[in-house]
């Protein structure tokens, strides 16, 4: 069964077409959910609200990009505002710790361990995560999208909504960027 | 300053070590987990939508007469209620009255 004919099955309530469509598409939804955050917790919990969402708004989907994009398109998103949600809920938790109310300080998870990242390579990759999470937003989303997920320059401005052109020059930017962190965090290590 | 030879080494290690990469995964059941969520939803957002319903001005305004009216109504009943109870009594007294006067009429005792 192709992509439309799910699509056209689940706009009228078919619940084993969306079962087909979670099971196609759950890894990618994951795993670029948990590029994102960083937590598989998290990751988890954004990926049953991108379904949600595909489930209750597959009817506004047109048709005028792929469904693999409208996907990536909703994920990034709620990956966005998971951390946004996440770093204002971190902020209320440090002023309510002023006025000494009890509730403590959210402190940052631990270096992340992305679990498909080869064994020799773990301790290199947990370092560069953690300097990915220091780029931009745009620059987060276009790289991260190109290391973790593998999309070529050209899928990334399809989810992105803009060119190539801006796409090639995010990623130029996102590694001269991640270059100097590496080079300052490593100095500081020696 | 160039960084020594080591460090861009490192940098490029680094750099490097997501090739290769594969797909995370997520624990087994997601659907059910998915399922259970938009259950939660659905209830949520009917409930969402009758409070959201009631607070709008004009259903808010309708019930607030509707609960005048109706207090108004039953005020009125309660009132007409008391009224006839009064008239009732007064009858009443009147029949009994009457009662015991034509009794005492009948048993006159003729001379």
């Amino acid at each position: 069964m192709n992509d439309w004919s799910l699509i056209e099955k689940l706009k009228q309530g078919d619940e084993a077409a969306f079962r087909t469509i979670v099971d196609t598409w759950q890894n990618m939804v994951y795993n670029t959910a948990l590029g994102m955050v960083h937590s598989e917790e998290d990751a988890e919990d954004i990926t049953q609200e991108v379904f949600v969402q595909v489930y209750q708004s597959v009817s506004s989907f047109k048709g005028d990009s792929k469904f693999s994009t409208w996907l990536y398109r909703i994920t990034v998103t709620k990956a966005l505002d998971h951390e946004r949600r996440k770093k204002r809920k971190k902020r209320f938790a440090f002023v309510r710790s002023l006025f000494g109310d009890g509730s403590e300080v959210v402190v940052n998870p631990p270096d992340f361990n992305h679990p498909g990242v080869l064994l020799d390579r773990k301790e290199d990759a947990k370092t560069l995560f953690k300097m990915i999470n220091q780029l931009p937003e745009n620059q987060r989303i276009a790289f991260t999208l190109h290391k973790v997920e593998g999309l070529s320059y050209q899928e990334i401005s399809e989810i992105m909504q803009t060119t190539v052109s801006a796409v090639e020059s995010l990623m130029h930017r996102a590694k001269n960027n991640l270059r100097k962190n590496l080079e300052t965090y490593f100095q500081q290590e020696q | 300053m160039k960084p020594g030879k080591n460090i861009e080494k490192r940098i490029g290690q680094t750099l490097n070590s997501l090739d290769g990469i594969r797909r995370a995964e997520p624990k087994p059941w997601l659907y059910t987990r998915i399922m259970k969520r938009l259950d939660k939803e659905e209830d949520r957002s009917i409930w969402g939508a009758i409070s959201s319903f009631l607070a709008r001005p004009a259903v808010a305004i309708v019930g607030l007469c509707l609960i005048l009216v109706l207090n108004g109504f039953l005020l009125f009943n309660e009132q007409q209620d008391s009224d006839n109870l009064a008239i009732e009594q007064v009858v009443d007294s009147e029949s009994l009255m009457a009662s015991s006067s034509s009794f005492e009429y009948e048993n006159l005792v003729q001379p």
